[in-house]
């Protein structure tokens, strides 16, 4: 009998998601013995074309990771939508924007600007890449950039949702073990919609930093902290950290070296905004009443847009900046 | 005009289409290399707290997060003028060696190896890690696993993670490593030495040993004379975080050297209408087109290119027996399996 077909692709991605499902070791060898992979440009030769040429729902999960930032990434959406039974929106940029989202924080062409006059660019004509440009030997087609960062889900149906950023290696291997039972006819699909590989609370509830005073009167910069200490809530130190809103599911891997946690895995089970949730998180610890003084607790953030919606922004409820939302696509 | 588009370009990190155009006697006229893909981080950075860099610049590249983990904590340390302590400097640069020694394993075994190992004519099914599982026996497709292993398990215990690390900021390093995580690495350390011998083993007789393929290799279609750029230290000895940039031109002799804050004297960027991504060249040359030699700014910072710049290696192990002249190595393509990692 053939083996069911398995295919990843990366749209708008860094290309961490692969690294992460290469890095379950050995359990890679789990793959190979129960899918066929028909598609995954990062490990093998299989082209565009022949992608096109397969079967509708001929490949039975594709693990989507990337956002929507071009042209072809949403016609890839598409594709692999239709030649997939089980779509799987797969790390940060597919189920929230992730930081490449912020960049719905302007439009278009101050991404360009920025790009392409910045100091060390020598632009004297003014160029910009042109979605068609007449070469000497032919035209070259290049894919537009949109207006916006858009995720999996607000573009075509997703089955499942595996998040972070990227997902953690333990995480991707027990999802892999979910599918290979399923094959087998071990195990039922999980529930359409479902979010695997990750857990039903916070990173706050994993994470092992003890939270005694839950009231801060001052938010500081990590460089202007002195010292912190390995025992005690970061944020109970004065350190910004997105724990309280944040997915579990990583064993709380920042704040335990250390590091606040930036919020990669996304909104907390039943959050529809995990901007909102943080801030609503933060404003309920602060130590202060009068608006004045909490004004100043909260001058300890530099850049609340980029504090709060690290991840999430093209996933919110704002989505992005207006003139960016206006522009055409 | 006959056209050949090859889309997507696969085993590498970042997308890409190559676009050939063959004259009426079939021959190439030109071809094009278009990256159809830009996130914007020159925006987005702006405004954002500095400290914050090396986790927002880490998401330009999830195969070499590190590098840009670094850099942006390298060049926040500059902003507020400070120098690590040597205990996070020297964390910081034993990160960077696993992130080499990991990022390298994958590079030669997973994205550009099988070609090699596999053979260029082998179907596409095979011609991938799975394909050279398959073929090399589970016994060394083990010691290949391990080795990314090692090499990631060190990153995450002084990083926090695999892929993506946190741990760099302003001025140091968030967290210590324990004796017990010390003696771990030293072990892991000491058998990816162990690995890194079998590895150029490897490329010794899989490549090297084959005719066919050295003559691809050492031949006209893979040999670019360009300018070449690496880091090193004081001795001249090739160095991963810290030093200073040394260029030196297609016969060898030094073009210049400048400290990484001084980029902006020795580099530029060009636009071109058909990419998304600039084309760096040197300034001082200048730009002359898609052209190699002296005359044009056309550089390669790559592996090859820290060997050509540097008078050697800094580790006590002598350089695998491949050099059969005094420096530069310039042209000689020993390590230039097309190199992944983008702009
Ligand atoms: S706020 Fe951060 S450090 Fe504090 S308990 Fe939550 S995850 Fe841990
Ligand atoms: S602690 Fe937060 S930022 Fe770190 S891995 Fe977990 S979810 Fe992601």
């Amino acid at each position: 009998m053939s083996k069911p077909k398995f295919a990843m692709y990366w749209a708008s991605a860094c290309g961490g998601c692969e690294i992460a499902v290469l890095n379950i070791d050995e359990k890679i060898l789990d793959l190979d013995a129960n899918f066929e992979v028909a598609f995954w440009p990062a490990a093998m030769d299989v082209k565009y074309k022949e992608v096109e040429a397969m079967d509708d729902e001929s490949i039975l999960v594709t693990l989507f990771n990337g956002s929507i930032r071009t042209d072809e990434n949403e016609h890839m959406a598409h594709l692999l939508r239709r030649k997939s039974k089980l779509l799987v929106a797969f790390g940060s940029c597919a189920n929230e924007g992730c930081i490449p989202g912020l960049a719905n924080l302007s439009p278009r062409e101050g991404i360009f600007e920025c790009a392409y006059t910045s100091p060390s660019t020598e632009n004297p004509d003014h160029l910009r890449p042109r979605s068609a440009w007449q070469a000497p030997e032919g035209t070259l087609t290049l894919t537009p950039l949109q207006s916006v960062v858009r995720t999996l889900d607000q573009v075509v149906e997703v089955d499942y949702h595996v998040p972070g950023c990227p997902p953690e290696s333990h995480q991707i291997a027990a999802v892999l073990d979910v599918l290979i039972a399923v094959v087998k006819g071990e195990a039922e699909l999980p529930p359409k919609g479902a979010v695997l590989g990750a857990g039903d609370s916070t990173v706050c509830d994993e994470c092992t930093r003890k939270r005694d005073i839950k009231r801060i009167s001052k938010l500081s910069r990590i460089q202007e902290l002195p010292m912190l200490n390995t025992e005690d809530c970061l944020l109970e130190q004065g350190l910004m950290c997105s724990g309280p809103a944040t997915r579990s599911g990583c064993n709380s891997r920042c704040p335990n070296v250390g590091a606040p946690c930036i919020g990669c895995y996304g909104a907390a089970p039943g959050v529809l905004d995990q901007g909102a949730r943080l801030m609503t998180a933060i404003a309920s610890v602060v130590d202060e009443k009068e608006p004045a003084a909490i004004d100043k607790v909260l001058d300890g953030l530099p850049d609340p847009a980029g504090t709060f919606y690290r991840f999430s922004l093209a996933h919110s409820l704002l989505r992005a900046n207006r003139a960016a939302l206006a522009e055409k696509p | 005009m006959q056209r050949i588009t090859i889309d997507p370009l696969t085993r590498l990190e970042g997308h890409g289409k190559i676009e050939i155009f063959l004259d009426d006697a079939g021959d190439v006229a030109n071809a094009y290399l278009q990256v159809p893909e830009l996130r914007g981080f020159e925006r987005f950075c702006v405004g954002r707290p500095v400290e914050e860099m090396p986790v927002l610049t880490n998401r330009i590249c999830g195969v070499c997060p590190e590098a840009h983990h670094m850099a942006a904590a390298k060049a926040a340390d500059a902003v507020y003028g400070v120098t690590p302590p040597p205990a996070a400097k020297k964390l910081r640069e034993l990160l960077y060696s696993a992130f080499f020694f990991a990022d390298h394993t994958t590079h030669f075994f997973i994205l550009g190896g099988p070609d090699f190992i596999m053979g260029p004519d082998t179907p596409v099914a095979e011609r991938n890690i799975l394909g050279v599982i398959r073929k090399v026996g589970l016994e060394i497709g083990g010691k290949v696993i391990q080795a990314r292993k090692y090499g990631h398990t060190t990153v995450e215990i002084i990083g926090g993670r695999k892929v993506h690390p946190c741990t760099a900021v302003p001025g140091g390093m968030t967290k210590a490593i324990s004796e017990d995580e010390r003696k771990e690495i030293e072990k892991m350390g000491r058998w990816a030495v162990e690995f890194g011998q079998f590895a150029l083993q490897v490329f010794h007789d899989m490549v090297l040993g084959n005719p066919e393929y050295l003559a691809l290799i050492l031949g006209d279609a893979y040999t670019h004379k360009t300018y070449y750029m690496g880091l090193v230290d004081a001795n001249n000895k090739v160095n991963f975080y810290d030093g200073k940039v040394r260029i030196v031109g297609p016969d060898g002799t030094l073009h210049g050297m400048y400290a990484p804050n001084d980029y902006t004297d020795w580099i530029a960027e060009r636009v071109e209408p058909w990419s998304y991504l600039k084309f760096p060249y040197l300034k001082k040359v200048g730009w002359k087109g898609f052209a190699d030699g002296a005359e044009s700014g056309v550089y390669m910072a790559t592996p090859l290119s820290r060997l050509n710049v540097s008078d050697g290696m800094a580790t006590r192990w002598p350089r695998p027996n491949m050099r059969s002249s005094s420096p530069p190595w310039a042209s000689r393509p020993i390590a230039a399996w097309p190199s992944t990692g983008r702009a």
